[in-house]
């Protein structure tokens, strides 16, 4: 059993206009998956499906064999909880520090103290920036604030966490470490999927990639390649 | 508990600003709903007591004497439509007439009880009754004239009945202005913290954790400025009763019976400026988050 799975999906912010067309793939449990292809192409549409900001037109887009757009607008942030997302642009709050933006996941579903105390730091250590705790965004490096979303996204445990473009805004080094990072994550038993553009990175870890152009799937390998 | 005091303390905080001016078009806005009730409540005061004192004077002819006039009296408290009748007698009438004209000697002197007219005043149950039971008596016998003020009531009654529907109208305007006022600060307040929100629904926040501060300062600001608005309004009402100028009390036109002291209207009425702070802040809230939760 997959567990996700995208049957069929079309998706048009436009009428007649396709952002995705007919596009079909399932993802198992604990895999690591590439999306790639030129902007535009599509991948953020299907990260927007996956998260379920957008709904397709035709097709399902099935999570542990529960088709997503009939979710319930109640049972949404359920669902978003099984979700890590993490963003190109961080969206961190800055007015909160790096322990506060960690602990908001866990306050907007009504943890209690002593659990919030518990997980932050935890997750703070695991991506390596519990000493900068007390640190506002805005003091960050670009690559500690992706590990802040990261901690972030990982705070109430997700089955899938999603990484859109997350090396997008930071210099290869960096992205290096973010993507062992990554790594490090599913080794641990979370399925990440990560959407980019960056050839070196796919190039570097040869997992699955899963390649879209203008709407299109157009190759799905495992151990692939950018421009295989 | 707590919790929403620190909700609101962290606004106003940080929006001191925007806490003062949200307070300040909602306390006008309910000061203004609360002035038109109290000036609907008033015009239907004056125009009670006016028609209270509403009569008919019979003036008799000189021939017609007390013998004829008294059981005439009689006859009309027979009537129906009748509520009371008071005899003046032609010696009644002359004091009457020296109490009005105590500043003219000269007048006076000139004056006695023959030359003035014996009269009875007519008070009907129904004012519209007046009118009709004036062109009876004009035709009885031993009558010389009828008096009725009738253009001076039919004119306070329009215009009280105009002042009642502009009022109306203005209390609805009012209080679509003050839904409206509720609900533009709250988007303001939402669109501020727009990442905030965008951010807390990503991470899978229950729509409550971010429907709730708002909901808390849609009530508080809207119940606070009722509050403000409602100290003013009992203020007025107790200027009002001390000066006494309706010595029965407040009526209303839709219960013609009763007659209320001025402090306790508007008692009446600053609890209900408060009530409707309280809900036009709750459904004001309510609609301004409703389009943030569309998933």
């Amino acid at each position: 059993m997959s567990q996700i799975e995208f049957k069929n999906v079309t998706k048009e912010y436009i009428p007649g206009n396709k952002v995705l067309d007919d596009v079909s793939f399932s993802i198992e449990k604990g895999e690591f998956i590439f999306i790639i292809g030129p902007s535009g192409a599509g991948k953020s549409t299907i990260i927007k499906l996956l998260t379920r900001e957008e709904k397709p037109e035709e097709g399902q887009v099935v999570f542990n064999n529960q088709d997503i757009s009939n979710i319930k607008p109640e049972e949404m942030p359920d669902y978003r909880r099984k979700i890590g997302v993490v963003y190109q642009d961080y969206k961190l709050l800055n007015s909160k520090t790096v322990y506060d933006n960690v602990a908001v996941s866990l306050e907007v579903v009504d943890s209690d103290e002593q659990e919030i105390k518990s997980v932050v730091p935890n997750v703070l250590s695991l991506v390596g920036l519990l000493d900068h705790s007390s640190y506002y965004p805005q003091e960050l490096s670009g690559g500690e604030k992706q590990r802040v979303a990261i901690a972030r996204a990982l705070a109430h445990e997700p089955d899938v966490l999603i990484a859109d473009e997350a090396t997008g805004m930071i210099d290869p080094d960096v992205s290096d470490e973010i993507v062992e990072l990554l790594e490090k994550i599913n080794s641990l038993g979370t399925t990440v999927i990560m959407a980019t553009h960056d050839q070196r990175i796919v190039d570097k870890l040869t997992k699955r990639v899963i390649k879209i152009q203008k709407g299109k799937l157009v190759s799905d390998k495992k151990g692939g390649k950018y421009r295989a | 508990m707590p919790k929403v005091w620190n909700i609101l303390k962290n606004y106003i905080q940080k929006e001191r600003l925007m806490t003062i001016s949200n307070i300040l078009v909602m306390g006008v806005t309910f000061l203004l709903l609360g002035i038109f009730i109290e000036v609907v409540v008033l015009s239907q005061t004056m125009l009670k007591y006016l028609e209270d004192q509403a009569q008919i004077t019979v003036f008799f002819k000189d021939e017609f004497g007390e013998d004829k006039i008294i059981p005439f009296k009689d006859s009309l408290l027979s009537d129906e439509r009748i509520s009371e009748v008071t005899y003046i007698s032609k010696e009644e009438a002359l004091k009457i007439f020296k109490d009005i004209n105590q500043d003219q000697p000269v007048l006076l002197e000139s004056i006695s009880a023959s030359v003035l007219p014996a009269s009875l005043e007519i008070k009907t149950k129904k004012i519209t009754d007046l009118d009709g039971l004036t062109n009876e008596l004009q035709s009885k016998d031993g009558v010389e004239e009828v008096r009725f003020y009738k253009d001076v009531i039919q004119k306070f009654k329009s215009v009280s009945n105009t002042v009642y529907i502009v009022g109306f109208i203005l209390v609805v305007v009012f209080f679509l202005i003050s839904y409206s006022v509720i609900i533009s600060s709250l988007r303001t307040a939402i669109n501020s913290r727009g990442q905030e929100l965008e951010v807390m629904r990503l991470v899978g926040a229950k729509d409550s954790y971010i429907t709730k501060p708002f909901m808390y300062q849609g009530v508080f600001f809207s119940t606070i400025s009722a509050f403000l608005a409602s100290i003013i309004v009992f203020i007025l009402g107790f200027v009002e009763s001390k000066l006494g100028v309706f010595s029965r009390g407040l009526s209303f036109g839709f219960l013609p019976k009763v007659f209320m002291n001025p402090v306790i209207f508007s008692l009446i009425l600053a609890f209900i400026l408060i009530l409707s702070g309280f809900v036009l802040g709750y459904f004001g809230s309510k609609a301004a988050v409703k389009k943030y939760l569309k998933y």
